[in-house]
C-alpha cells in the first residue's frame, strides 16, 4: 500500500538531520513478539478414573474439544479440534495425530486439518478418528462398545443431517446406550446459574443470541449472526496483508489468532475512539508493535586493511570504466568535428558556385536543398558544443606542457616513405585528438566564466534589492511545485481512458505511427548516424526546440528520471538559498518539513508514533496494530463493516427484548430477561465487552431498566462444566435418547429439554 | 525439540479399540463439501415438508435478518471514518492523503479492499 518511494527516503538534506535529532529524543517503544502456536511438550495424558456407566461429556466445538467423565468438575481433556495424517518416509507409514499432539512437531502441525469446513462438519472419517482418540484417552475399556451415556453439544438449530451423522457414529460405531444433545451456550449459562436472561454465545464460526426464560432456552426467538472467532481472525489476516503487502515473512494463522486474542478489544464508544485513533498521543498508548521472528543477517566485520583494499579495487575499476567512456566520447567528438569541418568547407565552396551547381553538389551529398543543408550544419554545431562540455578526459598536467608537435602532418605523402606514412597517420590522429581536447577545454572555460558572471549578477541583485530577489526565488519554487502537481494530475488523467490527456496521447501515437511509415524509406545512412537529423520537409521544425522530444516521453507514459533529478536538485538549491537569505522562510516551510511523518495519516497508521527507518531489519519485520485493535471486535456490533448483511448483536438484542418478548422492556418476559445479559464463548474475552453492551442496550431500553450484563466465569470451559453440573442435578436422566428410541424415531429426532434444540419435524 | 516419542504417540492412536462395535460397517461416502451439505439439508427439509412443525426454526431460518439501520461508512484502508468515496473504484477513504493511495492503487488491490466488505465485483 502506501509506500513512499525509496528516493524520498534517500534525500540527504541538512534539514533532515535537524529533524531526526528531534526524533531521537523520543523514548523507545515496547516491541512484542508475534506469538506463534504453543508447542506441546508432552503427549495428551490417559485418564485412570474410567468407570462404566458414568456419563461422558463432549463439547465438540469448532476450534477445540472439551471432553471427560462428568464425575469431575473440570473437563479432563481440552484440545484443539485438529487431526494430522503425517506420512513418515523412514517408516513408510502414515501416522495419525490428534488434538494438542499435533503441536509436538512442526512437520506434523503443517499437515493439521479440522473436520469442520466453516460451520459444517465435512469429514466424518476425521470425526470418528477423533472420537476414537477421545474415548481412548478417557480410558474407555469396555468391549464391543462404549458403555457410557454421552452428552454432546451442538449449535442452535443445528443441521439435521449433521445430527444424524453423530447419532450414527455414537449408536452404531460405538454402541452407546444413551445420548443427550444440548446447546453449548445454554450449558454455559446453566453453569453460571442463569435463569432468566439473554445469552450471547460467540463461537468459532458464528454468534448466537438466545433468550432464556425460567431456565429454558427459547429457540424460536434465537438469532444467529454469521460471525465468529474464525471470521475475525481471517478479517485481521486480510487487513494485515493489505496493510503490509511487502512484509518479508509470512504471518501464519496461529499468529493472527494470537494477535486477535492478545491485543483486540471492544471499544467503549467506537465512533469517538475512532475519531482520535491515529492521533500521536493516543497512538503512544494504543499502538501495538509486534515483530515477526527472523534471523538477523550479521554483517561480517572486515578488517580495515580489507576494506581499504576493496575500496581501492572498486576505485580502480571505476577509473578504468571512466577512462573508457571518456575515450569513446572523445572519438565521437573528433568524428563530429571532422564532419563539421568537411561541411563548413563545403559551404564555403558552395558560396563560390552558381545556383545550379550548388543544387547538384548538395544532391550528391544527399541533401534536398539549401535549407536542409543549413539546418543540418546548425544542428551539428549545436551537438558539437554540447559534446565539448562533457568530460572528454583532459588531464590537468597538460596545461603546463608545451603543445606537442606533429611534424609529419604538414608534409605531403609523396615525400615520405612507407614507415613515415604510417607514422604520419598516427600523428594525424593524435593531432585531431589534441585539438579536440583543446577546443573542449576552451568551451568549458567559457561556460565556467558565464556561470560565474551569472552568479555575480545574482549576488548583486540580491544585495541591491533583496525583496525582489526573494520574490523571484519564491516564484521559481512555486513553479516547481506547480509543475509537480501538473505532472501528478496528468498521470491521474492518463489512467482514465476518456480524459482529454489520454485522448491527446492516443492521437500523438497515431500520428507518430503514420509518420514513421511514410519516412522509413528516405534519408541516407550517413545522416542518420549523427544526433542531428534532417527531415525531408523543410517546413517541419520538429526538434528545433528541445521540448519537442518530450512527446516520446509523453506517449511512453513514464517519468523522465534525469529531469526529475535535476528538478529535485534545483528545488534543494532554491530552498537552501531562501533559508539563508529570506527571514520569513523557515525549516517548517521546506518540502521535507511538509512531509513530516507526524502529520501523515499513512505513516501513523503503518508505522505508529515513531519515525520509520526502512534500513532497520527489525523495523521491517514489525507490524503495527492500532485501528485494527477495535476494528475487529466491532464487527460483532456492526456486521456491515465486514460485509455481513445482518443485524448485529445490539440490534438483534433490541428486537428480541422489545418486540419478541412480552412487556417491551417495562414488564413481563423482556423485563426479566434484560436483567441478565450473559456473554460466553471464544470471543467473550475481549476487554470492555460488558461495558459496551451495557451502554448500547441502555440506549434502547426504557430508562431505569434494571439492566445487568455479565460474562461467563470461564467462557471457554463453562459449556462442559455445565454438562457435568447438569448430569449431577439429575436433569440429564430425562433427556437421554436410548438406542431403541433412536431406532424408532429416526435420525433427526431429539429428546427436548431446557438446554437443547427443539424438534423441527413431527414424530 | 520435545522429548516425546512421536512414534509411540501415533501408535496409541492406531487402534484397534475394544470399545468399537466390531460388527458395524462404515457408510461409504463420509466426506462432503459444505456446499453439498447445505443443498442436502435443504433437500431433507423439503422432503419432509408435510411433517414440518408450524413456526419451527431450522438452520436457515435462524439467521439474523439484514439490519434495518443505515450502515455507517468507514475508510476501507485505515478503518477511520469514511466520508468520501472514490468515483472510479468505489473505495471509501478518510482524507485526501488516503485518496492519493486509492488513486495510485495497483490494479486488483481495490477489489481486494472491496472484498473485505463484500462489495467487490464478482465475474461469473
Amino acid at each position: 500500500m502506501a509506500k513512499r518511494s525509496s528516493k524520498d527516503y534517500r534525500r540527504t538534506r541538512s534539514i533532515k538531520v535537524i529533524m531526526s535529532a528531534r526524533d531521537q529524543e523520543l523514548p523507545k517503544r515496547k516491541v512484542y513478539d508475534l506469538r506463534d502456536y504453543t508447542e506441546s511438550t508432552a503427549a495428551e495424558k490417559f485418564d485412570s478414573n474410567y468407570a462404566q456407566g458414568v456419563p461422558i461429556g463432549i463439547d465438540f466445538g469448532g476450534s477445540r474439544i472439551r471432553a471427560g467423565l462428568t464425575s469431575v468438575q473440570e473437563p479432563a481433556h481440552n484440545y484443539a479440534n485438529l487431526i494430522s495424517k503425517y506420512r513418515d518416509r523412514k517408516l513408510n507409514k502414515t501416522l495419525t495425530y490428534i488434538g494438542n499432539d499435533v503441536f509436538l512437531d512442526p512437520s506434523i502441525k503443517n499437515q493439521a486439518k479440522s473436520p469442520y469446513d466453516g460451520s459444517f462438519i465435512t469429514n466424518w472419517d476425521y470425526v470418528e478418528t477423533i472420537l476414537d482418540y477421545t474415548f481412548n484417552h478417557i480410558g474407555v475399556n469396555s468391549s464391543g462398545g462404549v458403555n457410557n451415556p454421552i452428552i454432546l453439544t451442538e449449535k442452535p438449530a443445528a443441521p439435521l443431517l449433521q445430527r444424524k451423522n453423530f447419532y450414527e457414529l455414537l449408536y452404531e460405531t460405538y454402541n452407546v446406550p444413551q445420548v443427550a444433545i444440548g446447546i453449548d451456550s445454554l450449558f454455559s449459562y446453566y453453569q453460571n446459574n442463569g435463569v432468566n436472561g439473554l445469552v450471547i454465545g460467540t463461537g468459532h464460526e458464528h454468534t448466537h443470541v438466545i433468550p432464556v426464560l425460567k431456565g429454558q432456552g427459547l429457540l424460536n426467538e434465537t438469532k444467529r449472526i454469521n460471525w465468529g472467532g474464525q471470521q475475525a481472525s481471517n478479517y485481521l489476516g486480510s487487513l494485515l496483508q493489505l496493510k503490509y503487502p511487502y512484509f518479508p515473512t509470512k504471518i501464519n494463522n496461529y499468529q493472527i489468532d494470537n494477535l486477535v486474542k492478545d491485543y483486540c478489544y471492544v471499544s467503549k464508544n467506537y465512533e469517538q475512539e475512532l475519531s482520535t485513533a491515529l492521533d500521536l498521543d493516543i497512538l503512544e498508548k494504543t499502538d501495538i508493535i509486534a515483530e515477526a521472528p527472523f534471523t538477523e543477517v550479521i554483517q561480517q566485520q572486515k578488517t580495515e586493511e580489507e576494506l581499504a583494499r576493496q575500496a581501492e579495487k572498486r576505485k580502480e575499476s571505476g577509473r578504468r570504466l571512466q577512462e573508457q567512456a571518456q575515450q569513446k566520447r572523445l572519438e565521437k567528438l573528433i568524428q563530429k568535428e571532422q564532419e563539421f569541418e568537411y561541411y563548413t568547407n563545403l559551404k564555403e565552396k558552395l558560396s563560390t558556385l552558381n545556383k545550379k551547381l550548388t543544387q547538384s553538389t548538395l544532391k550528391e551529398e544527399g541533401f534536398t536543398g539549401e535549407d536542409d543543408f543549413n539546418k543540418y550544419i546548425e544542428n551539428l554545431d549545436k551537438s558539437l558544443k554540447k559534446a565539448r562540455k562533457q568530460d572528454v578526459g583532459e588531464d590537468n598536467g597538460e596545461d603546463d606542457q608545451q603543445p606537442p608537435s606533429f611534424p609529419l602532418v604538414e608534409i605531403a605523402d609523396e615525400e615520405l616513405n612507407e614507415e613515415q606514412i604510417k607514422e604520419k597517420r598516427k600523428q594525424r590522429l593524435l593531432k585531431a585528438n589534441y585539438d579536440a581536447r583543446q577546443r573542449a577545454k576552451r568551451e568549458k572555460e567559457e561556460e565556467k566564466l558565464r556561470l560565474l558572471e551569472e552568479q555575480k549578477k545574482d549576488d548583486e541583485w540580491r544585495e541591491s534589492n533583496l525583496n525582489e530577489w526573494i520574490q523571484d526565488r519564491r516564484l521559481k519554487l512555486s513553479k516547481i511545485f506547480e509543475a509537480r502537481k501538473e505532472r501528478q494530475k496528468l498521470k491521474e488523467a492518463l489512467n482514465d481512458r476518456k480524459s482529454h490527456a489520454a485522448q491527446i496521447r492516443m492521437k500523438n501515437i497515431a500520428s507518430l505511427a503514420s509518420d514513421e511509415n511514410s519516412t522509413s524509406g528516405g534519408g541516407s545512412s550517413k545522416r542518420k548516424r549523427g544526433a542531428a537529423t534532417i527531415d525531408k520537409d523543410p517546413n517541419d521544425t520538429f526538434g528545433a526546440n528541445d521540448d519537442d522530444w518530450a512527446i516520446y516521453r509523453d506517449i511512453a507514459n513514464v517519468d523522465d528520471e534525469e529531469a526529475l533529478e535535476e528538478e529535485e536538485a534545483n528545488l534543494v538549491k532554491i530552498e537552501k538559498e531562501l533559508l539563508e537569505y529570506d527571514p520569513n522562510f523557515t525549516i517548517e516551510d521546506t518540502l521535507d518539513a511538509q512531509y513530516d511523518w507526524r502529520k501523515s495519516i499513512t505513516h501513523l497508521f503503518l508505522r505508529g508514533p515513531r519515525p520509520f527507518n526502512s534500513e532497520d531489519s527489525h523495523e521491517q519485520h514489525q507490524i503495527h496494530l492500532n485501528v485494527e485493535r477495535i476494528r475487529i471486535p466491532e464487527v460483532l456490533f456492526q456486521p456491515s463493516i465486514a460485509g455481513v448483511d445482518q443485524a448485529g448483536i445490539i440490534e438483534v438484542g433490541e428486537s428480541i427484548l422489545l418486540n419478541r418478548l412480552s412487556g417491551k422492556g417495562f414488564s413481563g418476559d423482556s423485563y426479566d430477561a434484560l436483567q441478565d445479559i450473559f456473554i460466553t464463548g471464544g470471543q467473550a474475552h475481549f476487554q470492555n465487552f460488558e461495558e459496551r453492551l451495557f451502554n448500547e442496550y441502555k440506549s434502547f431500553l426504557p430508562a431505569d431498566s434494571p439492566l445487568n450484563v455479565r460474562t461467563a466465569q470461564d467462557p471457554i470451559n463453562d459449556s462442559w462444566k455445565g454438562i457435568a453440573k447438569w448430569v449431577k442435578s439429575g436433569q440429564a436422566e430425562n433427556a437421554y435418547l436410548s438406542k431403541q428410541d433412536y431406532e424408532e424415531m429416526g435420525a433427526d429426532y431429539i429428546k427436548e429439554h431446557n438446554l437443547g434444540n427443539v424438534n423441527v419435524l413431527e414424530h | 525439540m520435545t522429548e516425546v516419542d512421536i512414534y509411540e504417540v501415533a501408535q496409541s492412536n492406531s487402534g484397534p479399540f475394544s470399545f468399537k462395535n466390531p460388527n458395524h460397517k462404515h457408510p461409504t461416502r463420509r466426506v462432503k463439501a459444505t456446499k453439498q451439505l447445505i443443498i442436502d439439508e435443504q433437500k431433507y427439509l423439503k422432503l419432509n415438508e408435510d411433517k414440518l412443525k408450524s413456526n419451527s426454526i431450522n438452520y436457515f431460518t435462524i439467521e439474523s435478518p439484514p439490519s434495518l439501520k443505515p450502515s455507517k461508512k468507514y475508510c476501507d484502508i485505515t478503518g477511520l471514518k469514511g466520508n468520501y468515496k472514490s468515483p472510479s473504484s468505489g473505495i471509501r477513504y478518510y482524507n485526501g492523503e488516503i485518496y492519493s493511495i486509492v488513486k495510485n492503487m495497483a490494479s486488483g488491490v481495490d477489489q481486494q479492499y472491496l472484498e473485505l466488505r463484500n462489495a467487490n465485483v464478482v465475474l461469473k
